[in-house]
């Protein structure tokens, strides 16, 4: 085997449905790719260790924080960032975050939504308990807790009489 | 620099690991690894070897005699595997509180023990389950029980061209019941400030697996047939046992409130356990 | 003077307008879908990438600074050191012109940067940082209160050095400012107590923790000048100061500054700005620095403080007389903390008729990172003092706390400071202490292990300030303003463009708001002290009207009537035969050649010298908060069962950005009361800066239960009635919290925060006083 001769890794993986090749240093994380290889800045940059949530994404379908993993280790998989969920006017996530007052300075707003929707993706009709549970790695300096907690609440609902 | 390297099969893994001349470090869900790679790697030749995709790897075994745990499987996998739930609630709860939903969809349980955490969630949990620890090398396996793995902070018994490939757990005697209790600083996500699980098997041992109080976890053995319902039993016993837990004094806690709380959550935790042995009988 | 602040011409709600509704955020959508730009989303290409040299201790003498091994490293580009900077060393600040730009041979707390290298990767930047050689000599440095006060403690700031403290009397000592506040005859008034409660507490140093990092982009123009990229709340100070510091006019300094990603007062203030201006005009190329949130707890943080108080109370709950002193751990450099001290201080007494005070203050220099302006300012900390008197007082009299306050509490209008410099109360602030007791259901009996507990807060808000703002109502009928306020998070944009829509006539959505770049939007004091609302929004309120009034000048003249024939009102010109939309008028007057209407509004309040606040207070927040909690004895952890915030606001002028407010700043305040500290060991530096370890409240870490709810009077000096909010629910948190654990526990603490560890050694101790 060989480790390889350079420590630059090319990668190519499906982020928000397209296909992307992008080359990076080994240890450049998921982060930093998205924001400066894919000019993905949606996906916002705070403790850079897992705390507080702010870059989460989704990978293979499952929440996870894009600081704590390598951008080449998303080779062959599949990412969707904010810019993948959101649709012209808000999802109707979004919209139920600004009719309940849950988006104040915003920044770890798109870290939410990307927990909010991975949560609604597995549990339908989540509790305000099971919504603090799976929140609860998204740290919101503004305490817009209960406001986003209500906007989930209300989107599980319509969502879940939609479908019927 | 960091050279990432996804290896294709243990054997390929282990050969990397093993090299002399470059720092080579074990990359699985990467929660705790990635956290500061830059600083740490800074003074060596850097490689990660990324453990994702051995083709000779196998996840979540559920068998007649056991639950045998490949490399891969997350705290998520874990939490949602409905047989280790029934025969392990102590590790099943433990697993539940790493970190956030982000981080149990990377964080993978043989990664939380390599990493030798003294206040791992899983350890303790480990402990009172019986765990082994399937260690892989070019010279074959071997299997250490996971009260003898933790050497010290951050150190094990896995050596350098060694791989941990799985933790097996045995299945419970008829009767078993176990729980995790943890105190932390706040009711989110947080570090444990002291853990403990405990279990009291169907064949009347009772054991108690500490974190956060002493350089490794610890497995304590408390006297079979313990009344845990009689606190003036129960506390002497409890005062003896746990006279092996030395706490430090750091940002989280001071020293003789961990002393004090371990104490406290280790009476809990038995009670819940024996709470779940009743639950299982009925 | 015809832009002074003054409530007569608040206006009234108009039944169907935009304010008073729950209108969406301003910039929501772009911040909900990711597209809304931050500094660090800023796109540079060419921008070289900044790391910051610092030591390890928090005191120190630099000996030397060795770059040659960092200047050969790949892909530097450039390093600054205080040797390129002009000597003497050039020092900014609000009050005190004493912080350097960089280290200025001696290092005077933990993270203040000793160099800077620039790099073509951010990478190249953090591996050359770490070779920069820095040969220093640790000194003594002082960390505490105490050791700062101690007889012949390390002095913070050299004595002898002329341009700094010259011919101050506290020169001598680590005492930056002190503030005296005394009215009454303390030992008269001592006389007629039955109870004298004294106690010593304490309130540790804390940080904003704003989920955005700071960030800075600088970046020379071609005329000679800069543009600095920055998330702050207050462009024009920054303006000011890095314009100064470099040598060129304010014209030449151009600040941008993006909606910052919370602020919570740690942006107000430059840090890292003038060294990277430095560093831009030296390489002449642009620059950026971008911190994580570890880096930014490092460098902005709230003065923590010690308080001994001694309180009075007759047999019946009357508050004779209450003595306070109180010292505010500031860091190395003044900032705004002597600020931070004497607003804080000045209410120090509380909302009470006290017969006699005195309130003795002090800002002490420390060894440690600055502190800066956070949310309640200097209010929390002593609040966390006298509310927990209060609360003492009643309980060991068996009277009722909630009703010992409304007993003492100041009526509309009457004196809670006296003497020359007096304050009085400026609202019906029984009303949010009654609310707040409604919804607490105060006197429902409570089981077993709960405990609740009620405090009350006050703050002064701005005592001047200067807003101008410009309105411009298009020739389609969409519309301009431009406000300086900073949108933090607060909802500024919001407000503004409610209040356009509702004043010209003119859809919401045909309303677009600009600020944060003082090359395009007229000047604005700051974004502080929950002013904004009460001064742009009566700037914008003035433009607005100021539009009114030229449209219907020009529309009279176009259809040849006398303007005085003439009147107008929200969104219409008011003719002898009826009503025109103020669109259509617009369009009229402005006749072929189209164009638009340009209007102007200014509010100014001049201070008042020798106050010491600076001059009166435009309004006061009042709050009052009741937390109950239900208390594990075995452990010491607590769950808040149920919190109440109750705030006056006058009048608000969108319910659920008030709601959303209100919670967040009683959220904050239960994280400050009940986890939050930074913690620093003997050498100075700070062990807990990152997120692991400096924790603050999850989504599980809320109250089961939080009501809030606002009182309106409509008594407000601000538009519609309105008076600034935000700062209410965090300013009495600590002490009703701590109330309602001492409740529960049968304990009393004196020192923030409540950590399960501290109450279960407050509670084992009791008991062991109580075997023995």
């Amino acid at each position: 085997m060989s480790v390889g001769t350079g420590s630059l890794v090319t990668v190519t993986a499906t982020i928000n449905g397209e296909t992307r090749t992008f080359t990076v240093p080994g240890h450049r994380t998921l982060l930093d790719a998205l924001r400066s290889e894919l000019g993905l800045t949606g996906t916002k940059s705070s403790c850079t260790e897992g705390e507080c949530g702010a870059c989460t994404v989704m990978l293979d379908g499952h929440a996870v924080n894009s600081c704590l993993v390598l951008a080449a280790e998303v080779d062959g998989h599949e990412v969707v960032t904010i810019e993948g969920l959101s649709v012209d006017g808000g999802t109707d996530l979004q919209q139920a975050f600004l009719e309940h007052g849950a988006v104040q300075c915003g920044f770890c707003i798109p870290g939410q939504v990307m927990s909010a929707e991975y949560l609604l993706s597995h549990n339908p009709d989540p509790s305000v308990e099971e919504i603090r549970d799976a929140l609860s790695g998204n740290l919101c300096r503004c305490a817009s807790y209960n406001r986003i907690v209500e906007a989930v609440r209300q989107t599980a609902e319509k969502r879940v009489s939609t479908r019927g | 620099m960091v050279t990432y390297y996804k290896a294709h099969a243990v054997a390929d893994a282990l050969e990397v690991l093993g090299r002399k001349d470059v720092d080579a470090r074990a990359l699985l869900g990467g929660t705790d690894l990635l956290v500061g790679l830059d600083d740490r790697l800074d003074s060596a030749p850097g490689v990660v070897v990324d453990l994702k995709g051995l083709a000779d790897e196998t996840p979540l075994a559920v068998e007649d005699s056991g639950v045998r745990i490949g490399l891969t499987v997350t705290m998520a996998d874990l939490v949602a595997n409905p047989t280790v739930a029934a025969w392990y609630p102590a590790l099943v709860q433990a697993a539940g509180v790493v970190g956030s939903v982000a981080i149990r969809n990377r964080a993978t349980v043989v990664g939380n023990i390599c990493n030798a955490s003294p206040a791992s969630d899983t350890a303790p949990a480990l402990l009172v389950h019986g765990a082994n620890v399937r260690i892989a090398s070019a010279d074959g396996e071997r299997v250490v029980p996971i009260s003898e793995f933790f050497v010290a902070p951050r150190v094990t018994t896995c050596g350098r061209g060694e791989l941990v490939t799985a933790v097996e757990l045995p299945r419970p005697v008829p009767g078993t019941g176990s729980a995790f209790q943890r105190l932390t600083r706040r009711w989110g996500v947080d570090l444990a400030t002291v853990s403990v699980a405990a279990a009291v098997h169907g064949d009347g041992r009772i054991q108690l697996g500490l974190g956060a109080v002493a350089p490794t976890p610890l497995l304590v053995d408390l006297p079979a047939g313990t009344d845990l319902a009689d606190r003036a039993v129960l506390d002497p016993v409890l005062d003896e046992a746990l006279a092996v837990a030395t706490p430090i004094s750091d940002i989280r806690a001071a020293a003789d409130y961990r002393t004090a709380m371990v104490r406290e959550l280790a009476a809990r935790a038995l009670q819940a356990a024996l709470d779940s042995t009743r639950r299982t009988q009925a | 003077m015809g832009d002074a602040l003054r409530s007569q011409e608040v206006g009234t709600l108009r039944p169907d307008g935009n304010v008073g509704t729950r209108t969406k955020r301003y910039g929501g959508l772009e911040r909900a879908s990711g597209a809304q730009k931050y500094v660090a989303d800023l796109e540079f290409p060419e921008a070289l990438q900044v790391a910051i040299v610092t030591i390890p201790v928090g005191c120190a003498d630099i000996l030397g600074v060795d770059t040659a091994e960092a200047e050969a490293m790949p892909g530097v580009v450039g390093v600054l050191t205080a040797a390129d900077l002009p000597s003497p060393m050039p020092r900014f600040g609000v009050s005190h012109k004493d912080r350097p730009v960089m280290a200025d041979g001696r290092v005077n707390f933990y993270g203040e940067p000793v160099a800077a290298v620039a790099a073509l990767t951010q990478e190249q930047a953090d591996a050359a940082a770490r070779v920069v050689k820095v040969d220093y000599r640790e000194l003594p440095g002082v960390y505490t209160l105490d050791a700062a006060l101690a007889p012949g403690a390390h002095l913070v700031q050299d004595p002898s050095d002329p341009t700094k403290r010259a011919g101050d009397a506290l020169r001598e000592t680590n005492v930056i400012e002190e503030q005296t506040i005394a009215w009454g005859d303390l030992a008269e008034q001592e006389a007629k107590a039955a109870l004298v409660v004294e106690d010593s507490y304490s309130y540790p140093m804390m940080t904003q923790f704003p989920i955005e990092p700071l960030a800075v982009i600088a970046e020379p123009t071609d005329v000679g000048g800069l543009t600095l990229y920055t998330p702050v709340q207050h462009p024009y100070l920054m303006q000011r100061i890095v314009a100064g510091l470099v040598g060129k006019t304010l014209g030449q300094v151009h600040v941008i500054a993006p909606d910052p990603g919370g602020g919570f007062g740690g942006k107000q203030i430059p840090k890292y700005e003038p060294l990277m201006a430095f560093l831009a005009l030296k390489l002449g190329r642009t620059v950026r620095l971008t911190l994580n949130l570890a880096e930014t707890t490092t460098a902005i943080r709230r003065a923590g403080a010690t308080v001994h108080a001694r309180t009075g109370f007759t047999s019946e709950g009357d508050i004779v007389f209450h003595h306070v002193r109180i010292d505010y751990q500031i860091g190395a450099y003044a900032d705004v903390a002597p600020r931070v001290m004497t607003k804080g201080s000045y209410v120090g007494g509380g909302p009470y008729r006290l017969p006699a005070c005195l309130i003795e203050a002090r800002a002490v220099l420390t060894n440690t990172p600055v502190s800066t302006a956070m949310r309640g300012y200097g209010a929390p900390q002593i609040s966390w003092a006298t509310e927990s008197q209060i609360t003492d007082g009643a309980r060991r009299l068996g009277l009722d706390p909630a009703r010992v306050r409304l007993r003492n509490l100041v009526e509309n209008g009457e004196e809670f400071v006296k003497g020359e410099f007096a304050g009085k109360a400026d609202g019906e602030w029984k009303q949010a202490v009654e609310k707040a007791m409604e919804l607490a259901g105060w006197d429902d009996p409570l089981p077993p292990n709960r405990g609740r507990g009620i405090a009350v807060g006050i703050k002064s808000s701005a005592t001047s300030g200067l807003s101008q703002s410009l309105v411009r109502l298009l020739y389609d009928g969409s519309a301009i303003v431009y406000a300086g306020t900073s949108d933090m998070g607060q909802g500024a944009r919001t407000i503004w463009a409610q209040t356009v829509a509702d004043e010209l006539g003119v859809p919401l959505e045909k309303v677009t708001v600009i600020s944060g770049d003082t090359d395009l939007v007229p000047f604005d004091l700051q974004t502080s002290a929950s002013r904004s609302t009460v001064f742009m929004g009566t700037a914008v309120l003035r433009a607005c009207r100021d539009v009114r009034r030229q449209v219907r000048e020009m529309y009279a003249e176009r259809v040849g009537v006398e303007p005085g024939e003439l009147d107008d009102e929200p969104g219409a010109v008011l003719t002898a035969e009826g009503a025109v939309a103020l669109d259509e008028a617009a369009r009229i007057g402005l006749g072929a050649l189209r164009g638009e209407v340009l209007g102007q509004g200014t509010c100014r309040l001049e201070g008042r010298k020798g106050h010491p606040l600076g001059g009166d207070a435009s309004f006061y927040e009042f709050n009052c908060s009741i937390s109950e909690v239900e208390l594990d004895a075995g452990t010491g952890q607590f769950v808040i069962t149920r919190h109440v915030s109750v705030s006056d606001v006058g009048t608000e002028l969108n319910p659920i950005q008030v709601t959303a407010q209100e919670e967040g700043g009683a959220i904050m305040g239960i994280g400050q009361a009940d986890m939050e500290q930074l913690v620093f060991d003997e050498h100075g530096r700070l062990l807990n800066p990152s997120a692991i370890d400096y924790r603050v409240p999850t989504y599980k870490d809320v109250p089961l239960e939080l009501f809030t709810s606002a009182v309106e009077n409509h008594d407000g000096p601000g538009p519609y009635g309105s008076k600034g909010m935000s700062e209410g629910p965090i300013l009495c948190t600590g002490a009703a919290l701590g109330a309602a654990v001492t409740a529960a526990a049968g304990v009393k603490i004196t020192d923030l925060p409540l950590t399960a560890e501290r109450i279960w050694r407050a509670t084992r101790a009791a008991a062991e006083g109580a075997i023995a």
